[in-house]
């Protein structure tokens, strides 16, 4: 019995963390209904600012707090100010897609001031446990709780007594209105981004003082945390996202008790998914709220695409085509084969986010099922390697299909959350099915590709297989925008209320694209299972999401030859300037910040 | 457009707006005269609430000027604009929901650092305002159309204004809270206080106007002394066009 009472413990201290970042989270969508992803990256400089002060500068414990708090909130300032702010008469999902870019800045500069290897992060408390009932709990934990606590009083004060807490209350509740009292709505979010930084790297440094240990995967993690806890709690309720932490860390900490460690995330993005479908505005919103998302076709820019005359696509195509005829290095040719491999999930992605407007995070999933059906058809059954790929682009389809309808009913930043909880979850049952997909060891010894009997082992006859299978599919699909069903996919896109009052039937469509999206980017996962010839849960993962979504931004939303064009300069130009592996998320991040800040259309613009 | 009137308050001129290709209004000019409550008819999807929004800075004109005491409001914020003496009592009252009533109130006077005269004046609007005495703990959200309303231009006194900006004020309310509120917004106009009001209720806001404006699809197509307009067939004929056009 005594360990429940810890598990309890260990879930109440994990959820007080997770609450300093979700608490954070909900204050900036109060104000200006954005979700942060940067938030779990302030957690990250937090941590490590912490590691500083405690290891280097041997800073006394209430000092260190004081100085994570500080810098923190620093960094939320200026990410306000600079990141933000220009942003404010954007498309609605421009401050988003800034705060991923801003995460990926973040991150790697944390990673390439500090190396990526784990740190330890002493908590100079002494080494005692206290016996409380049946379990045990330690300085550390008081702490945790008397941080938690402490800023939840103070937080409270701040919004109750003091002027700037009530603006940013009156913010939160009416933007406009507030305005019309005379509110700058500029100094509110200000406040709540200084606030909201100062519990997260506080919260990142408590963490790692919990554990012992440090590492830059700590940010996308707590980011993912932290978005659970707020949205179980009602997106943007402040006291609602302490409850809903408190209650993701007891989620979590007896699922861990039951099912084991490599369990606990599963169960907080299955709790998110579940919160999302069945109450999207959390478990305690009354009904009176209004869903925070706007009703009609403002999320995505709207531009007039560029109009590119046939013959030089054909000339453009035709070049590609007998590239390989040419004295033209293996390098060359390997990296556009990854482009053309990226292509084809940027194909998948610009339909989906662009064309229907589901802004999809998660999109690296629908890889992973396609490279495990192709693999474990052709290793387990023995099926030829060409229609295993096509097994893998149709489980893909199906399944990636089946796995977001429920959240088909959501709109604009929920659509981004459920997809990205849902390929975390993808990610998290591969790792756990062992029986099925041999768990953490991966999948090796993944035949290479074949068709018709005839390995294509040669550089030159994997560059024509899969340049191939992506005009195919772009030609498919640029016929697919033409046609009557391309026009019904962006009215959905523009106006959802009134494209269901032409009797659009959004459900069938959202599904029509996805099944078609799943497809592509399921093949591409086939194909790249057999270029690998070892593949495990973390071979595609949430960079590669973003790394599309950056993609398909910079050719355009919806845009067929702007997803291709984009991936050729995303994965051709790093390669161009030798640019080392470890500033290529960092240049990734930067893109896409500029992109959202000057050209949100994208090079070829929007369709 | 009267010379013998007052010296203007607030005025636009030519004034041009658009929502993205969609023009809203067109070459629109209003004075509001110091002192006087200035009433703007109009049927649905004329361009009203977008007038008092481009006073308040909330839009933004493509074209033409807005002058406030003399001053231009063109290129000022919402709160800069607040801050020079200019009120609003939104469309829907707008109210913090889950804020107190007595935390509305005060939010009103958000500009100001005075907190004994704040004081007093919160006393004030419970005379002014006799019926929220009771509701001052209440949560605004729970409270009936017609108190929220009461609230809303509570609200809109607290920042001691020089003018107040109302969109149908009457709105949705009892016939009893109709004439409440019509009359004080007399009171307040009595106080010194300068009105701006849309409505849709042409011979209510007659009542207590002294210049009105009738807009039509974006348009002035008549204005005038509201005791001239009153009676004027026009009125009428103006209305059902833009009633039936919306
Ligand atoms: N934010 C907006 N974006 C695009 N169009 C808008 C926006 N706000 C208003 N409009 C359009 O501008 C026109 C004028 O709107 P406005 O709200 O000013 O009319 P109104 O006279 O106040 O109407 P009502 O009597 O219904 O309150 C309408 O056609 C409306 O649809
Ligand atoms: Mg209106």
């Amino acid at each position: 019995m005594s360990s429940w009472l810890d598990y309890t413990i260990n879930g109440l201290i994990v959820g007080n963390v997770y609450a300093l970042v979700a608490v954070g989270l909900a204050l900036i969508f109060g104000v200006s209904r954005l979700i942060n992803f940067a938030q779990g990256s302030i957690y990250l400089v937090g941590a490590y600012v912490g590691w500083v002060a405690v290891v280097q500068l041997h800073t006394p414990l209430p000092l260190t707090i004081i100085v994570v708090a500080a810098s923190a909130a620093l960094v939320g300032l200026i990410i306000e100010r600079f990141g933000l702010r220009p942003l404010q008469n954007s498309v609605r999902i421009a401050p988003l897609l800034a705060t991923i870019g801003i995460s990926f800045v973040l991150d790697q500069l944390v990673m390439l001031t500090f190396s990526p290897n784990p740190r330890a992060l002493p908590s100079q408390l002494p080494d005692v446990r206290f016996q409380v009932g049946g379990g045990t709990i330690g300085p550390l934990d008081l702490l945790i709780a008397g941080v938690g606590i402490t800023s939840a009083l103070l937080l409270f004060v701040f919004l109750r007594y003091s002027k700037l807490g009530w603006a940013v209350r009156a913010a939160s509740q009416d933007r406009d209105a507030a305005m019309q009292m005379g509110v700058d709505v500029n100094r509110v979010n200000q406040a709540v981004f200084g606030i909201a930084a100062a519990l997260g790297g506080v919260s990142g440094m408590l963490v790692g003082m919990y554990y012992n240990q440090i590492d830059t995967a700590m940010s996308l993690q707590a980011t993912l945390k932290g978005v659970v806890a707020e949205v179980v709690g009602g997106a943007g309720n402040v006291p609602g996202a302490v409850v809903g932490s408190l209650l993701l860390g007891l989620v979590e900490s007896y699922g861990v008790a039951v099912f084991g460690t490599s369990y606990r995330n599963l169960f907080a993005f299955l709790l998110l998914v579940v919160v999302l479908v069945l109450r999207p505005n959390g478990l305690f919103a009354s009904a009176r709220q209004a869903p925070p998302e706007p009703l009609t076709g403002t999320f995505i820019a709207p531009s007039r695409p560029m109009r590119i005359p046939r013959w030089a696509l054909a000339v453009a195509a035709a070049i590609f085509a007998i590239l390989p005829l040419f004295p033209v290095s293996f390098y060359v040719l390997q990296t556009l084969i990854n482009a053309w491999l990226l292509g084809m999930l940027a194909l998948s992605l610009t339909l989906v986010a662009g064309t229907i407007g589901q802004v999809s995070l998660g999109h690296a999933a629908l890889l992973a099922i396609g490279a495990y059906t192709s693999a474990l058809l052709s290793l387990t059954f023995s099926v030829p390697v060409g229609l295993a790929i096509i097994g893998g682009g149709l489980m893909s389809a199906a399944l990636g299909t089946t796995l977001i309808s429920p959240s088909f009913r959501l709109r604009g930043h929920y659509v981004s959350i459920a997809t990205l909880a849902i390929g975390e979850i993808v990610s998290l049952v591969i790792l756990n099915w062992e029986g099925v997909t041999r768990g953490p060891i991966g999948i090796s010894g993944i035949p290479p590709l074949s068709l018709f009997g005839y390995d294509l082992i040669s550089p030159n006859s994997i560059y024509w297989f899969s340049f191939a299978v992506m005009v195919v599919l772009a030609l498919l699909q640029g016929r697919l925008l033409t046609s009557h069903l391309g026009r019904s996919f962006r009215a959905i896109r523009d106006d959802d209320i009134a494209a269901r009052a032409y009797g659009l039937s959004l459900n069938r469509y959202k599904s029509l694209a996805f099944i078609f999206g799943g497809f592509a980017a399921g093949i591409s996962g086939g194909i790249a299972a057999h270029l690998y010839s070892y593949i495990n849960h973390e071979t595609f993962n949430t960079q590669q999401s973003i790394l599309a979504l950056t993609v398909v931004i910079l050719g355009g939303l919806g845009n067929v030859v702007g997803a291709i064009l984009g991936s050729v300069a995303l994965v051709g130009l790093p390669e161009l300037f030798r640019i080392a592996a470890e500033y290529r998320i960092l240049i990734y991040g930067i893109v896409l910040l500029l992109l959202v800040r000057f050209r949100p259309q994208g090079l070829l613009g929007t369709i | 457009m009267t010379t013998s009137a007052p010296e203007p308050l607030l005025t636009l001129s030519n004034v041009n707006t658009f929502y993205g290709q969609a023009q809203v209004h067109f070459d629109l000019s209003i004075t509001v005269a110091r002192g006087h409550i200035v009433c703007l008819l109009g049927g649905n999807a004329s361009g009203k609430s977008t007038t008092m929004k481009i006073i308040l800075g909330l839009v933004k004109p493509r074209s033409g000027e807005v002058t406030f005491d003399g001053a231009s409001l063109v290129g000022l914020t919402t709160p800069q604009i607040v801050r020079r003496g200019i009120a609003s009592v939104p469309e829907a009252r707008r109210l913090f929901a889950d804020m107190s009533v007595r935390e509305n109130i005060l939010m009103g006077a958000f500009v100001r650092n005075d907190r004994e005269a704040i004081a007093q004046d919160l006393d004030r609007m419970l005379t002014l305002f006799p019926k929220l005495g009771q509701r001052l703990s209440q949560r605004a959200g729970s409270l009936s159309g017609g108190e929220q309303q009461m609230v809303a231009m509570a609200r809109a006194l607290m920042s001691r204004p020089r003018m107040i900006v109302m969109d149908e004020p009457t709105m949705g309310l009892s016939p009893l809270y109709v004439d409440r509120v019509l009359e004080l917004i007399r009171t307040i106009n009595q106080e010194g206080v300068s009105v701006f009001m849309v409505e849709q209720n042409a011979s209510l806001a007659l009542e207590i106007a002294h210049e009105a404006y009738v807009l039509q699809t974006g348009k002035i197509v008549l204005s005038g002394p509201a005791r001239a307009l009153k009676d004027d067939p026009r009125i009428r004929d103006a209305y059902l066009g833009g009633s039936e056009a919306a």
